[in-house]
């Protein structure tokens, strides 16, 4: 059959160019792969949730507490499919790998963005990767937060109504922008239809694109080579090829995350629809978004209130806070490729001890991220008596400078804690080659 | 031996090209921009949409009890949830939650307890009084602090209100404090005397679109 397809198709030519890609061999590299397969586990579960919900915000009878005939009981028809998705055979079980899996997505994607920054892989001439990369985490959080909006419980509906509210916010052209994207005013008839779009065309064929274009762009320029290649092989790319030898590691890892996915859902519930309830005026208390964007959150939380007008447009804390300070900070990481000076293509991983300013601002960097994050769980450390209402937003703003100053201090001193250790063996070896010699 | 001359022709082959290709996106993409403006439906001010107007009462909008006009015993220091319920076009009774941000919050407190900046006049007797229950914020529905008695708290990002004076910010990110509705009572029932004293949310940072709205309103019931 080989060679009947071969004489068709030319497959060999592929075998050349694409299968025997070199893989290296260390245990950092597989984090890209396993976002990779958590878009596959997401696409799969995610068709098999597409067959069995309702995308419509329209009014219809809850068929599991029907009401009486003169008050019926009516909730939105995309909340009471949910509510038959989480009734049918594996129906919850479903829900949750899809949850599960899209929140472990977003977390392998910053670890395995965490690897590319310390070890200088974005470095020239992978800069485009670097860039591709972080429109893949944009949109992969932006298909997330559409994903929550789609069971159209109570939360949801919270939910779709604060970030309603952001995008209104947008000055001069906010109230326009927020009713095209959510089909009207607040909630409009068609909001779920639109979200549903965005969640199951659009958004998905966007992150297939870019991970296509991803994964092409780094067969073309090939792996950063991990240290131990330059021992072995200088500029030469060291590794394991994909066909035969690093499909099987896939496939092994692939199924263990699968199934580590498996039971993770099978134990930990997510999302309680029935708990939520449909979409109503109360709020739910505490409701916060997913850990991903908790420091937007947070921001929200500690920015003091104000407004003002500009040229005709109203700006507002919940702009600055939202779309601008985010916008700023995700800017910073698209930018980190053009701090870097050098003109020679890189080649072999770098280690981070060695790059130390590099490696302090990052942590900085995640620290910053980090407090912001806890200050969005300002309410619950106001009730658990850490902080008052009073000193709350003082506290957290200090913190917000104090504690990225101090961790990038901290680092310098643990950097050169190890440079000295490290020398102090390379003296060691010259001492004990010296022995030898004699 | 006549000598050839080449003859340039006015326009070069690939400047044609470029300028046609060039024309083609310019159209296409002013046409796409069309279809963006299909996203944005029309707005229908339909009777279930329009803010809490004169002559509403105010109803239960608890779910166990929605619909049922609130008395002024129905009320205490607590939060209690407000829908106004007005008349549409053939005159049956239509619940204004077309609009969820027509969500009203309503308390009571012993006399002399509602100060300034409340507007006492808007108030029944200088006891009940009604605002939106919307943080002007991030459009959230305001409910009792849990934390600091007495206040109202956004469950959104923690903007507090304190509903004694005139639902002004204590803390957080609200850019206003919650806007007043005018109320009287009749008989056992509470009447809306007029629109909100100051624009509620989303109009807050926009008189002019809210008395837009409050014109569209009155040209509506005429």
């Amino acid at each position: 059959m080989n060679q009947w397809l071969d004489e068709r198709l030319h497959i060999s030519r592929l075998n050349d160019k694409f299968l025997r890609k070199a893989f290296p061999v260390h245990h950092s590299f597989f984090l890209g792969e396993i976002t990779l397969f958590s878009l596959i586990i997401l696409i799969l579960t995610g068709i098999l949730l597409a067959l069995s919900y309702e995308p419509s915000n329209s009014m219809v009878v809850n068929s599991f507490d029907p009401g009486t005939s003169d008050a019926p009981n009516l909730i939105p028809a995309a909340y009471h499919s949910t509510l038959k998705i989480n009734a049918a055979p594996f129906g919850d079980m479903l829900r949750r790998i899809h949850h599960w899996t899209a929140n472990i997505m977003v977390a392998a994607s910053v670890i395995h963005m965490m690897r590319i920054y310390f070890t200088g892989a974005f470095k020239k001439p992978r800069e485009i990767n670097w860039w591709i990369g972080m429109l893949l985490l944009i949109f992969a959080a932006l298909t997330a937060v559409t994903g929550y909006v789609l069971p159209y419980d109570n939360y949801a509906y919270n939910t779709l109504k604060v970030i309603y509210s952001i995008a209104a916010s947008i000055p001069w052209v906010g109230e326009w922008v927020a009713q095209a994207a959510f089909a009207g005013k607040f909630p409009g008839d068609g909001v779920i239809p639109r979200v549903y779009g965005y969640h199951i065309m659009l958004l998905p064929g966007i992150l297939l694109a870019l991970t296509a274009a991803h994964m092409l762009i780094m067969i073309k320029q090939k792996h950063t080579q991990p240290q131990y290649a330059k021992r072995i092989a200088y500029k030469k790319i060291v590794g394991v090829p994909l066909m035969t030898q690093q499909t099987p590691i896939m496939l092994m890892l692939a199924l263990l995350f699968a199934g580590i996915i498996v039971l993770f859902s099978a134990f930990i519930p997510v999302h309680p629809v029935e708990y939520f309830g449909p979409p109503t005026t109360t709020p739910i208390e505490n409701i916060k978004p997913d850990w991903y964007l908790l420091w937007v959150f947070g921001v929200l939380a500690i920015i003091p209130g104000f407004e003002f007008n500009f040229l005709g447009g109203n700006i507002n804390s919940e702009f600055v806070g939202a779309i601008l300070l985010p916008t700023l900070t995700l800017g910073l990481m698209f930018a980190v490729p053009m701090l870097d000076r050098s003109r020679e293509n890189l080649y072999y991983a770098e280690n981070p001890t060695n790059h130390p300013v590099r490696l302090g601002l990052g942590v900085a960097f995640m620290m910053l991220l980090a407090v912001w994050s806890v200050a969005g769980y300002k309410p619950e450390l106001i009730s658990a008596g850490i902080l008052t209402t009073e000193n709350a937003n003082t506290v957290l703003w200090i913190a917000t400078f104090l504690v990225p100053a101090l961790s990038y201090f901290f680092v310098q001193a643990v950097v050169r804690g190890i440079r000295a250790l490290r020398e102090a063996d390379e003296r060691d070896r010259t001492i004990h080659a010296a022995h030898a010699d004699d | 031996m006549t000598r050839y001359k080449r003859q340039d022709p006015e326009i070069t082959r690939r400047k044609f090209i470029n300028v046609a290709m060039g024309t083609t996106a310019a159209v296409g993409g002013v046409s796409l921009l069309s279809t963006l403006g299909a996203a944005n439906p029309v707005f229908r001010l339909t009777a279930d949409k329009m803010p809490p107007l004169e002559g509403d009462i105010l109803v239960h909008a608890e779910a166990s009890k929605e619909g049922r006009p609130i008395t002024i015993d129905d009320l205490s220091t607590q939060l209690v949830r407000a829908w106004p319920m007005g008349k549409d076009e053939n005159g049956a009774d239509v619940i204004r939650k077309g609009d969820p941000n027509n969500i009203l919050a309503l308390y009571r407190f012993p006399k002399g307890q509602l100060v300034a900046p409340t507007n006492l006049e808007a108030t029944i007797d200088g006891e009940v009084v009604a605002y939106s229950d919307i943080c002007t914020h991030a459009g959230c529905s305001v409910s009792d602090s849990d934390i600091n008695a007495g206040q109202m708290r956004c469950p959104c990002h923690s903007g507090e209100y304190d509903p004694k004076r005139g639902a002004v910010v204590t803390g957080g990110p609200p850019p206003k404090p919650l806007a007043q509705l005018p109320i009287r009572r009749d008989g056992d029932r509470l009447v809306v005397t007029g629109f909100f004293l100051t624009p509620p949310y989303p109009y807050h940072n926009n008189e002019a679109e809210w008395n837009n709205l409050k014109r569209e309103v009155e040209e509506a019931l005429t």
